[in-house]
């Protein structure tokens, strides 16, 4: 282990990795609450929630596929680059945010609900003015536990090129450099925790003070 | 005027429908009470009239209009809707959840806030104290009058409560039972109120619908359905002690009769004689400042041998047989037994008005059963 070897990857190649690797979580994420949380929201419509189990259970299949085993079976369809990765990690961020969301949702005291209901809320403000607000603290926490999980996976993304800090973590294991490994990995956890922490003081903000428990 | 034609309905995956063949027309400006056992199908019916049900036949009509006829959502925002768990916004404060409805009528935010402040003062709830809190900081009994007050915001003329007092301590029910008949006094509204207790029915109500099993057995008045009860399963859900809830529907001034005889404090010596002229077996002692402090009667006073002062401790001993002209007559009653005595004296305010016997509120019950 040299000093040299610290400096280089720390303050040359981190930067860079470290942009690509928020990149990756960022856009992922921001997918996966698109997709999900509409999605859990129409599960639990009463139209649609003979569904709810089916599409649960894609997602418990797709959840399972190991990230790495995803990640490669990404590349031979979208090829090398950020858009399979941000597929793949896509596809494992999916479940908890939906499960949550479904959680959160059905959740809501059904008193509440009649109550807003019979006072002539329509079922569109019923959902964004009680249901949401009550879920969201539920929801928020599915979406803390796949932010977690897509910047671990994340790291498996260089494989198939697409950068992040698992550029450097590759990088060291082939060049027998464990100050790559170090900064790698160090910084990979660095930035779960500090997202952890952030979501979770989020999810305190805006639970109304109510309901904090 | 709400009323109900050949009202059905049926659950799905049930045999037996929750209600049957039901017409019943409430009256505006009154409080009609549903009651009957649990399952008897009254939440139902409540609920089919703002359609939070839909009836499988038959129509409701709200003033002669079809409820179906309106979107849904607007007409429930014009019916207040009080339930026993209450429902409110947990993650919004009191002063919030009273402007749900007015806000869904789009009001401006000045009307909103003075409207708001008007029915927490109107609920006896302290207005600095309460507008802020969340839910979750008041008691059940506050939590039920912000419930009232919710309902009450657009001044709807029409509000259905399902077992509203049912969830809070019997201290807190009396009150807020109390509250809402002295609001109602002045409000005025069509209140469809659903119980399973035939004591608050009697209390709350200015008509009763008594139902079982999906159908109306009886309908009428408290004194009606008390006096008259249509058939056993009537006279069972009020239980045996009918003719004693009837005292309920009366009060002290309606049965009692005029003060037999006032000797002053100072002058019980010539007692017996002013009762003997004046034909009663009983006299009301008052003090120097006009105030009845006792009574005794004709027998005690012979058997005292005209021993004044143990007559006049005689008559002390009842210094708190006294009830108001207001109070009713289970009240009365409870006091007439509580003393050795067969006389009790009314007042109303400090002045002594008249007195209550046994056989005054007998006599007075009997007539009114009207046999």
């Amino acid at each position: 282990m040299t000093w040299e070897n610290f400096r280089v990857a720390l303050f040359e190649k981190a930067p860079q990795a470290l942009f690509e690797h928020s990149l990756i979580v960022v856009v992922t994420i921001t997918i996966a609450i698109l997709i999900s949380v509409p999605l859990g929201v129409l599960l639990t419509r009463p139209k649609f929630n003979r569904f709810g189990l089916v599409i649960l259970n894609i997602l418990n299949v797709l959840q399972a596929i190991p990230g790495l085993a995803m990640i490669a079976l990404a590349l031979p369809i979208l090829g090398l680059g950020i858009k399979p990765a941000v597929l793949a990690l896509l596809f494992q961020s999916l479940l908890p945010i939906v499960r949550n969301t479904m959680a959160g949702l059905v959740g809501v005291s059904p008193d509440v609900k009649e109550a807003a209901r019979g006072m002539g809320m329509s079922p569109r403000r019923l959902l964004l003015e009680v249901e949401i607000p009550l879920a969201m603290p539920i929801i928020l926490s599915g979406i803390r536990t796949a932010t977690v999980y897509v910047v671990s996976i994340g790291t498996l993304a260089a494989l198939i090129g697409a950068g992040g800090l698992g550029n450097l973590i590759i990088g060291g294991l082939a060049l027998f450099r464990p100050e790559y490994l170090l900064v790698g990995a160090g910084l990979g956890a660095f930035m779960a925790i500090v997202l952890e922490r952030g979501l979770c003081y989020l999810e305190y903000k805006i639970t109304p003070p109510g309901m904090r428990v | 005027m709400i009323e109900l034609k050949q009202i059905t309905k049926q659950y799905a995956g049930q045999t037996v429908p929750a209600v049957k063949q039901l017409s019943l027309s409430i009256p505006k400006g009154e409080i009609c009470v549903l009651v009957g056992p649990s399952g008897c199908g009254k939440s139902t019916i409540l609920r089919m009239m703002n359609r939070m049900i839909e009836p499988t036949s038959g129509t409701v009509t709200i003033n002669g209009e079809d409820v179906t006829s309106t979107d849904s959502d607007q007409l429930r925002m014009g019916i207040g809707y009080v339930i026993q768990q209450i429902g409110l916004l947990p993650h919004r404060t009191i002063a919030e959840n009273i402007a749900i409805v007015p806000r869904l009528y789009k009001w401006p935010k000045e009307k909103i806030a003075k409207r708001v402040d008007e029915l927490i003062v109107m609920m006896g709830l302290d207005l600095e104290k309460t507008r802020g809190k969340y839910p979750c900081e008041l008691s059940g009994g506050q939590m039920q009058r912000v419930g009232v007050a919710r309902a009450m915001a657009v001044d709807p003329p029409i509000m259905l409560m399902d077992e509203p007092f049912g969830a809070v301590d019997p201290i807190a029910r009396t009150h807020l039972q109390d509250q809402l008949l002295r609001l109602q006094k002045e409000i005025k509204k069509t209140i469809v109120f659903v119980t399973h207790d035939i004591n608050e029915a009697i209390k709350m109500g200015d008509k009763i619908a008594i139902l079982n099993a999906g159908k109306l057995v009886q309908f009428g008045t408290p004194e009606e359905i008390l006096t008259n009860p249509i058939n056993s399963f009537v006279e069972n859900f009020i239980g045996h002690d009918r003719v004693v809830k009837k005292l309920n529907l009366y009060r002290v001034d309606e049965a009692m009769q005029p003060v037999g005889c006032l000797v002053r404090e100072t002058e019980l010596q010539t007692a017996s004689q002013n009762m003997k002229q004046a034909g009663t077996e009983v006299a009301f002692v008052i003090n120097e400042k006009g105030k009845a402090i006792g009574h005794f009667t004709l027998e005690e006073f012979e058997a005292y041998k005209g021993d004044v002062e143990r007559v006049r401790k005689k008559a002390l001993r009842r210094e708190k047989a006294f009830v108001q002209t207001t109070a009713s007559l289970p009240d009365a009653l409870s006091v007439l037994l509580e003393f050795d005595s067969d006389y009790l004296g009314i007042l109303k305010g400090d002045e002594l008005c008249g007195m209550l016997t046994f056989k005054d509120i007998r006599t007075h019950v009997y007539r009114k059963e009207g046999w």
